[in-house]
């Protein structure tokens, strides 16, 4: 079943800059958040949304939340238009924003979460069971009377979770909700998404930077740039496209001389250690193993596919964002 | 029911908050009081020179002041969320937290904050209206009382209904509410006494437009014994629902304002 539906998504922003010395009307530019944007997601999902800062990732989610309202374009969620029905939408979805709190800021969580409660119209039975199910599995238990101010990120953000998912939505968006976490929180926190996502069948969709998450949690990616879809699939065959680099980490017992590596391999020291940056396709791996070994005795050699992050670096410069 | 039921347990926390810094809220609280003190005194001081103003004695005088100033400060009391976080919730994008929840957005933004330390403002308007009731030797009846009750209330829905107005021109990112500035607070000003001893563009600013003559001065000469315009008593319990209107027709246009905001950059 398609939970959601976009086609022809588009939105336009109007900002308007300060105005120079001499002029008399300020000037007005016209920036294309969104052109004409398509896609359409299984109920169930859990779909990556990435792309560089300032592609129209926060604006869609946005749009998709009832938040905004778009200049043109079709939007069913769940088969709401989300901002015509913005408060029967709301029932049905949650929202986690990394940057942004939800919760009240001066006041005991529990006490959000009771608030939450009357908000949403929550039976108490309901609301206390599932509450209980969630305090458990975030670890939030002895954290419950403390105020939000007081909370340290890692904490703040699996509050802000629990607090998004009382009424058990059917979607759920996550604004980049790793920013800042420690490796820990961060795993801990996918490991959470993923049973969720498992368990309660709740569609996500993760926008993000951090390529880790995604990696670890999509079995889908959209690409936007400049307000465009780019690309729409699996992770590794969109990588697989950038994946070209490989890396060698290698530190000789003494000296060693690797002046007659061509130039491009691009060598690079790190303490004691080389680094070798080289495109198998264009440099034989099994030529550059003889060159290294020529140089010097070797005591340590380890080969490694390039970071993932480089791989999306060399991407969006490819797609020229 | 269930949004008074909210709207308790909201205040009830927002209180617990408030008191989390008594200090600060005590020392504010005797700062208000010396301000509408001053404002009231500053009245007391002009009356004194007249012996009627128009048809109005002072007493008389003393009751509008009270009543203008119980319904302002009440509105300012309870809507605080309009009138101080609203602006912020548009400029810092903190009102994508309220749209993302199944309520209105009148009713969350009502909800987000309350302004206690004005209650020694409504007291210094309740002791105006008590004092001006006494030397105006008003008879009190049942329905004396109701009337004062809606024309406070009715004359609140005005008010909240000029700071919406303040808050539409917020999400359309105009910076200068200085003119919606002027029929807020310069209405309340101005319309701290009787609407006929202005004249006559004045008069049909406060009856028509922003119709303060209506909710407040109609059933307040009416309590007094007296008219305004020359009209029949019953008339002073159905001009307050003005009050109601122009709040109604306000809300509207805010709810469409609301598809207009762009929210901020995350």
């Amino acid at each position: 079943m398609r939970y959601i539906e976009v086609k022809g998504l588009s939105k336009t922003f109007t900002v308007r800059k300060r105005k120079e010395k001499g002029q008399l009307f300020r000037e007005k530019t016209k920036v294309r958040a969104l052109d004409s944007v398509s896609f359409s997601v299984e109920q169930g999902e859990l779909v990556g949304y990435i792309g560089p800062n300032g592609a129209g990732k926060s604006t869609t989610v946005k749009i998709l939340s009832g938040i905004l309202t778009p200049d043109s374009g079709e939007v069913f969620v769940g088969g709401r238009i989300p901002w015509k029905e913005r408060r029967e939408h709301a029932a049905h979805i949650g929202v986690v924003f990394g940057q942004r709190s939800q919760l009240w800021w001066d006041v005991p969580i529990l006490d959000s979460y009771v608030l939450l409660r009357d908000i949403y119209c929550l039976r108490e039975d309901a609301w206390k069971k599932r509450l209980d199910e969630l305090t458990e599995r975030l670890e939030l238990g002895n954290l419950l009377r403390t105020p939000l101010r007081l909370l340290s990120l890692g904490q703040r953000m699996r509050a802000e979770l629990c607090g998004s998912l009382l009424h058990c939505p059917e979607l759920l968006f996550l604004d980049e909700p790793t920013i800042g976490l420690d490796a820990v929180s961060k795993l801990a926190l996918r490991d959470f998404l993923h049973e969720e996502n498992q368990k309660n069948r709740t569609t996500i969709l993760l926008t993000t930077h951090d390529m880790e998450d995604v990696a670890a949690l999509c079995s889908r990616v959209m690409v936007l740039g400049h307000g465009n879809l780019l690309y729409d699939g699996a992770l590794p065959e969109l990588l697989s496209k950038y994946d070209r680099v490989r890396m060698i980490r290698i530190r000789y017992e003494d000296h060693a001389e690797l002046g007659g590596l061509p130039e491009r391999c691009a060598v690079s020291r790190e303490g004691q250690d080389y680094l070798i940056r080289y495109e198998p396709s264009k440099v034989p791996t099994a030529w550059l193993l003889s060159e290294l070994q020529k140089a010097g005795s070797i005591r340590e050699l380890t080969a490694q596919q390039q970071n993932i992050d480089h791989m999306i670096a060399a991407m969006y410069r490819e797609m020229d964002l | 029911m269930n949004t008074i039921k909210l709207y308790l347990r909201s205040m009830a926390i927002l209180m617990k908050c408030q008191f989390q810094y008594p200090v600060s809220f005590f020392l504010q609280t005797i700062g208000q009081l010396v301000m509408e003190g001053g404002e009231f005194l500053a009245v007391l001081l002009i009356v004194d020179r007249f012996d009627t103003l128009h048809q109005w004695t002072p007493g008389n005088l003393y009751f509008f002041f009270g009543m203008m100033s119980v319904s302002f400060y009440l509105t300012e009391c309870f809507g605080r969320g309009v009138t101080g976080n609203f602006p912020n919730m548009v400029r810092t994008g903190q009102l994508d937290t309220v749209l993302l929840r199944p309520r209105g957005v009148l009713t969350q933004v009502l909800c987000s904050a309350i302004d206690p330390r004005r209650i020694t403002c409504i007291a210094i308007g309740s002791a105006a209206l008590v004092l001006g009731s006494r030397l105006s030797q008003v008879q009190w009846t049942w329905w004396k009382g109701l009337l004062l009750i809606e024309a406070i209330g009715m004359s609140m829905f005005l008010i909240l209904g000029l700071f919406l107005i303040e808050a539409i021109f917020c999400i359309y990112s105009v910076k200068s509410v200085e003119m919606v500035n002027a029929l807020t607070y310069g209405g309340r000003s101005a319309c701290q006494y009787p609407v006929d001893i202005y004249p006559r563009p004045l008069r049909t600013l406060f009856s028509a437009a922003v119709p303060f003559a209506m909710t407040l001065h109609v059933p307040a000469a009416c309590i007094l014994d007296r008219s305004l315009y020359g009209w029949p008593s019953w008339t002073a319990f159905v001009s307050p629902l003005s009050g109601l209107v122009f709040f109604t027709a306000v809300y509207l246009a805010f709810r469409k304002a609301i598809l207009h905001y762009r929210s901020t950059g995350s």
